[in-house]
């Protein structure tokens, strides 16, 4: 976790190096700026994936690095001089189903922020939420950009199994499940779409800097 | 070839993982104990990496439809041929017809949970995104993404190029070459993780100092550890970040999970600490049920340990390939 | 390419921690050692039993060591010993482990028969040929 002004760099056993922008926000800005930093690092020696997540940056290493201090080093230097990279991918379009079976948790959202179904589902489905990032399962997508309006914490329980195609609010994040799975997040509601295909090249629908919009299909109150 | 005897054998097919697809959120997948695998792999002259049959439910059973030589590490499951035992972290032969069979793993003086069966040149399945592992959220690589079931019939990669010295032969078990224990309590080094300061002293000492039991509620996705609760002097709602198998996440309860080879690569909850890749494998082996330690290691060390794991696997990649190639000869 | 592969034998037995190997085949003694009064190679004269085993005046056999290493009762993951004084063993079981190194290879039953002895102490570091388990007949 970093404070206000300075990135933190941490490590994952010998696997991995972890680096967060500064801060606690998820800005936009500071994602084209980790998704430079990740074009950079992912051509390092011993790194063998620059891997962005939420304003972060996992490095996956091919081997150890022996001198880790330099590899610190590096990394700081990178981020001073990265530049945004632009957003300047594909809009995909989701329609969305929301409440009902597919929304399990909708009532969760609605009790924590005081806010109807259909306020709920008009503020999350306005925007165009950027990719800001890929990870938790083959395909999913790490979206940024949610209205802090309807921002519900993790739950304290996970659910042990939702399917593919669940649209969730976990805090200030929103995201689809590609896949089914357990889940922290609350589930608002559900789309058809299919996000990843291992016979295909690349296997991941979306990558970093694509845009996803929800569109409404219906709303079970 | 074998045929699958056993149901409900949550066995799955895997290899030293898949590596290099954390950019389309695909997890590392990979045996619970690669130097298991390795080892099986090595005995048999296969690549270290080849993909075999990792087994976590016993007993399980298969056939060879065609005979083979076959090598079997991990637990000691008290293996049976037939009626005739088998030794553990041993490569042997088996005829047409005969039935493999793993009961149990027994105590004995290495507590293990999984057993490893290697065939000649790997077992024979499609490599997916560059690993035969299963990746069992999304259903893909390993046999048809899933578990193994009775009737499953997998193949061998290779036939044999030499043949099997009579009677086989074996390995000491890295578990008793490689000893790590903390009074008499197996134990794997943990680098710490960003947050882990975030916890109080008191609980970053019992951390330590604790025995930590290995919950019912454990498997390849993560080990659910039950000890004393571990409170965090701050709490903040994380940003979703990567992680590794090894990363010991402390979510509200205050009771530990190590994220194990099919967790998910990335998550949000606070980090203590990460079990060091060269004793994950150490981790991926202790039974349900059964306690464990932590040690706190340094950078240096960690690394030291990985390369001490490479030097153990490359001295039996050349012990065994001298052997064979003195038995063929004779 | 002999004189590669003893010095590439030499080496990884340094590795393997062995100071002496003893290779035996029709005729033939190698005897490869760390220190230099144990470096031999020639003609074995009569050559009797190259085998693993020999006939004991008893009509049992003694089963021999196959190769130089740490003779061991027991397999090191159990606690229960391969060749029990008393117990039946069928040909081809392992009825004690050479270690080398990290390797153990199988001292096995040249065919079916009952234990009448162990020869040599678990852990004991014996040479090619040693005298390692006495069998009866079944």
């Amino acid at each position: 976790m970093s404070s206000a002004g300075e990135p933190s760099i941490s490590v994952l056993g010998t696997s991995a190096l972890l680096f967060e922008a500064p801060g606690h926000t998820m800005t936009l800005p500071d994602q084209q700026r980790i998704w430079a930093l990740a074009r950079e690092a992912g051509r390092w020696p011993d790194v063998r994936e620059a891997v962005p997540g939420m304003n972060n940056l996992m490095l996956s290493f091919v081997r150890a690095p022996r001198a880790l201090a330099e590899l610190r080093a590096r990394l700081l230097a990178a981020w001073a001089v990265a530049q945004p990279l632009p957003l300047e991918g594909r809009v995909i379009e989701l329609p969305v189903v929301y409440g009902g079976d597919g929304g399990p948790h909708m009532a969760d959202v609605v009790a924590h922020t005081g806010l109807s179904i259909d306020q709920i589902v008009e503020i999350h489905s306005a925007p165009a939420y950027p990719v800001y990032a890929l990870g938790s399962h083959p395909g999913y997508c790490y979206l940024g950009g949610m209205d802090a309006r309807i921002a519900t914490p993790r739950r304290k329980v996970p659910v042990v199994s939702i399917p593919g195609g669940a649209v969730s609010i976990g805090g200030a994040q929103t995201g689809v499940s590609a896949s089914t799975g357990p889940s922290g997040w609350n589930t608002i509601g559900r789309t058809a779409m299919r996000f990843f295909d291992s016979t295909q090249d690349p296997p991941a629908l979306l990558q970093p800097g694509d845009t996803l919009r929800f569109r409404v299909q219906k709303v079970i109150r | 070839m074998i045929e699958l005897l056993s149901a409900s054998a949550l066995a799955t097919v895997q290899d030293l993982g898949r590596l290099g697809a954390l950019r389309w959120g695909v997890g590392t997948s990979g045996a619970m104990d690669p130097l298991a695998l390795a080892a099986g792999n090595l005995l048999l002259g296969n690549e270290a990496g080849a993909a075999a049959i990792e087994v976590p439910v016993f007993p399980f059973q298969v056939r060879f439809t065609d005979g083979g030589a076959f090598a079997l590490t991990g637990a000691d499951c008290a293996a049976r041929l037939d009626d005739v035992p088998l030794l553990p972290w041993w490569v042997g032969e088996a005829r047409a017809g005969q039935v493999l069979t793993l009961a149990l793993p027994r105590a004995g003086a290495w507590r293990a949970s999984r057993a490893y069966l290697c065939l000649p040149g790997g077992v024979d399945v499609p490599a997916v995104l560059g690993s035969r592992s299963t990746q069992l959220r999304g259903d893909f690589g390993g046999h048809e993404g899933r578990t193994l079931r009775q009737g499953d019939v997998l193949r061998a990669g290779a036939a044999e190029s030499s043949s099997m010295p009579v009677g086989g032969f074996g390995l000491v078990p890295p578990a008793l070459a490689l000893p790590l224990q903390v009074d008499g309590v197996p134990a794997m080094r943990v680098l710490p993780a960003a947050e882990y300061m975030h916890y109080t002293e008191t609980s970053r000492a019992a951390f330590w100092a604790g025995e930590w039991k290995i919950t019912s509620q454990s498997d390849r996705y993560g080990y659910r550890l039950a000890g004393t609760k571990l409170e965090a002097s701050t709490s903040v709602e994380m940003r979703s970040h990567g992680i590794v198998p090894g990363v010991i996440q402390v979510p509200p309860g205050g009771q530990p999970i190590v994220q194990m080879r099919d967790a998910q690569p990335s998550g949000g909850y606070p980090k203590l600490g990460t079990v060091i890749e060269a004793d994950l494998w150490r981790l991926g082996q202790a039974p349900i049920g059964s306690r464990v330690r932590f040690i706190e290691t340094t950078w240096d060390e960690a690394v030291a340990a990985l390369d001490q794991m490479q030097a153990w696997l490359a001295n039996v990649q050349r012990l065994v390939g001298l052997y064979r190639r003195q038995q063929a000869r004779s | 390419m002999l004189i590669d592969s003893l010095q590439q034998l030499a080496t990884s037995l340094a590795d393997a921690g062995i100071g002496l190997l003893e290779l035996r085949g029709p005729g033939v003694l190698l005897r490869l050692g760390r220190d230099a009064a144990d470096v031999a190679a020639g003609v074995e004269p009569s050559v009797s039993t190259p085998g693993p085993s020999r006939p004991t005046p008893s009509s049992g056999t003694t089963v021999t060591a196959p190769a130089a290493g740490v003779f061991l009762h027991t397999h090191p993951m159990q606690s229960n010993p391969l060749a029990p004084v008393g117990a039946p063993v069928r040909a081809g079981a392992p009825i004690g482990l050479l270690q080398i190194g990290a390797l153990l290879l199988p001292v096995t039953a040249p065919r079916a028969a009952v234990v009448a002895g162990l020869l040599v102490a678990h852990g004991a570091t014996v040479g090619y040929g040693t005298a390692l388990v006495e069998l009866a007949p079944d």
